[in-house]
């Protein structure tokens, strides 16, 4: 995508490509016909510089393969000249095409990783700003829910008047049914985001996921003074799932894990993080601390949309973290930690039996 | 709104609305037009701000947030424009900044979406009844200016010195005329100012010199 625009338009596209490939042929022409003293070949760079972003990686080997091809039956035949320049010469251009389309190579890679990782980010950057969105969404939603309310106030008044004026109460019925589809199109939007879009299952190690989460979190663990313990069998097996998901739960419960842990102020806080096969074929993950910790009969409301005991908390994490471990086919559930502070566990399976 | 007003009574007056949706918008009219008043309903502040206003009682339903202009800044701009209406603000939250500023400028309600029809329309007609005496008490205000005016520059003078309590003799002394010539002037600007009695006149004195 970033290649296209860089490169202007796709016409400008197509005419660059086009011109790599009836350069191909001109070389080659010009380097069979002229002396061997003239290292025609070196030109092939040009064209495959021009390929070089149009074509896939693969691509751009064909062409240089070519090239090089080309470049051994001119050699072949030209007829005229010192052998033994041309050959040099020969060697010098395959050398040149060989280095140039390696280093081309190995710049598209970089670019692509550096593209997947944009990519990324701003996964987690757009699930990570739910907060924010929070806001804006319950304007959304309590905007529909006013015209209802006020809708169905006005038909009323329009059925209570004698005689009662039908046509005015049907509009306002109307209203009212658009009105509902409006919010519940708002609500569908927000199950799609907090699932954050389409889901990409691969295979995923929960070693390198947690490694990869605390190096997110790092910063505000070390600003809370929490320390961390890992305790990850290593003969587990990995999970499909998503990876950016798969983040989004481990730091949530870490995140949660360090408010709990920031009211308390004198004492160790620590937190920790195992990961245990399960008894069927799954990974049982835990987060503890020894924070603020759970009465028992918040145990299961902890989960539900918009439950918070903090004064600036939203009390969508934990639902959106419960949605995202559902939707890979495991469970979450938690447990008050002994002597203190607060469990949660979820599992996931080895399996992929999840229709996400 | 109401497209046939001998069904309903009509109250004097007329209700503009100011919000982005289109649906509370209409709500909102459909409602006002079940109660009986008429209601004008506007997209957005632009639109409000260009349409021409029958000279009759009024009052503003604003939502607070649109885009563009925000219901705050129409506000203001009234202000500004000296066109001053009573107004009711409608907003999804509870935000205490911002209703505390919107109050401060003279915002006669305060309203949290989704609110009760009631609420509204108290706030509505208390708003429509404000704006009617604010009126009558604008025009009485540009009556008695206009009398004041007719007045010629010595009856002023008589006038000051009475209602600031001298006796007839004492504003003859202080302007150098003879007492009855204040005695009839004064008749002449209890007439002129069509005040019923000295202690009218001097309420109406204290009136013009508040405004
Ligand atoms: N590790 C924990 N220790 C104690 N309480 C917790 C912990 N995690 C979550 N909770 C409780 O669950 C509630 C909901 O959490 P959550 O859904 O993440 O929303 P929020 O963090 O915005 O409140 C919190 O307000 C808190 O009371």
């Amino acid at each position: 995508m970033d290649r296209i625009t860089r490169l202007g338009g796709r016409s400008a596209r197509r005419f660059r490509l086009g011109l790599a490939w009836v350069l191909v042929p001109c070389i080659f022409v010009f380097d069979t016909v002229t002396n061997y003293e003239i290292a025609g070949a070196v030109f092939y760079l040009v064209a495959i510089l021009l390929a070089v972003g149009l074509l896939s990686t693969r691509g751009v080997i064909i062409m240089a393969g070519l090239c090089v091809g080309l470049t051994l039956l001119s050699l072949a035949m030209t007829p005229r000249g010192n052998w033994n320049v041309g050959l040099i010469n020969a060697g010098i251009s395959i050398a040149a095409i060989g280095i140039t389309t390696f280093l081309a190579i190995r710049i598209l890679v970089a670019e692509a990783a550096a593209n997947n990782a944009r990519v990324q980010l701003t996964r987690i950057a757009r699930i990570t700003s739910l907060g924010a969105l929070t806001t804006s969404i319950a304007h959304e939603i309590n905007q529909p829910l006013t015209a209802i309310v006020t809708s169905g106030h006005a038909g009323l008044r329009w059925l209570e008047q004698e005689p009662a004026d039908l046509d005015k109460v049907r509009r306002n019925l109307d209203r009212i049914v658009a009105d509902a589809k409006r919010a519940s199109d708002v609500i569908a939007r927000v199950r799609t985001l907090a699932r954050g879009g389409v889901s990409i299952k691969e295979r995923v190690n929960l070693q390198d996921v947690v490694a990869d989460t605390l190096d997110l979190a790092q910063a505000d663990l070390r600003r809370n003074a929490v320390e961390v313990d890992i305790d990850i069998d290593a003969n587990l097996p990995d999970v499909m799932a998503d990876r950016v998901q798969l983040q989004q739960v481990l730091s949530n419960l870490i995140l949660n894990a360090t408010e709990a842990l920031k009211t308390e102020s004198a004492q160790r806080r620590n937190v920790e993080i195992r990961a245990r096969a399960g008894t069927h074929d799954e990974i049982v993950v835990s987060v503890k601390d020894n924070g603020s910790g759970v009465r028992p009969e918040m145990l299961d409301q902890m989960f539900d949309p918009f439950f918070t005991t903090k004064a600036a908390g939203i009390g969508m994490g934990l639902t959106i973290t419960r949605s995202i471990v559902e939707a890979h086919g495991g469970q979450i559930w938690a447990h008050p930690n002994d002597p203190r502070g607060a469990c949660f566990y979820f599992s996931l399976p080895t399996k992929d039996s999840s229709a996400a | 709104m109401n497209s046939n007003p001998s069904e309903v009574v009509q109250d004097a007056g007329i209700v503009y609305i100011v919000d982005d949706d289109a649906s509370v918008g209409e709500a909102l009219a459909d409602l006002l037009g079940a109660a009986g008043l008429e209601a004008r309903l506007f997209s957005s502040a632009q639109d409000f701000l260009q349409s021409t206003r029958p000279d009759v009682p009024s009052c503003l339903v604003l939502d607070v947030r649109m885009p563009g202009m925000t219901g705050l800044d129409l506000q203001r701009q009234l202000i500004a424009l000296d066109l001053t209406l009573p107004t009711i603000f409608i907003t999804a939250h509870g935000d205490v900044q911002t209703s505390v500023r919107a109050m401060k400028a003279g915002a006669i309600e305060f309203l949290i979406k989704p609110f009760g029809d009631q609420d509204l329309l108290d706030a509505v007609r208390a708003g429509l009844a404000k704006d009617s005496s604010d009126r009558r008490e604008a025009s009485t205000i540009a009556a008695l200016r206009e009398r004041y005016a007719s007045l010629d520059a010595r009856e002023k003078e008589i006038l000051t010195g009475l209602v600031s309590g001298l006796l007839n003799k004492q504003v003859a002394g202080e302007l150098g005329i003879s007492e009855i010539t204040v005695k009839v002037r004064r008749g002449q600007i209890m007439k002129k100012m069509q005040a019923d009695s000295f202690a009218d006149l001097v309420r109406m004195m204290e009136t013009l010199r508040r405004t």
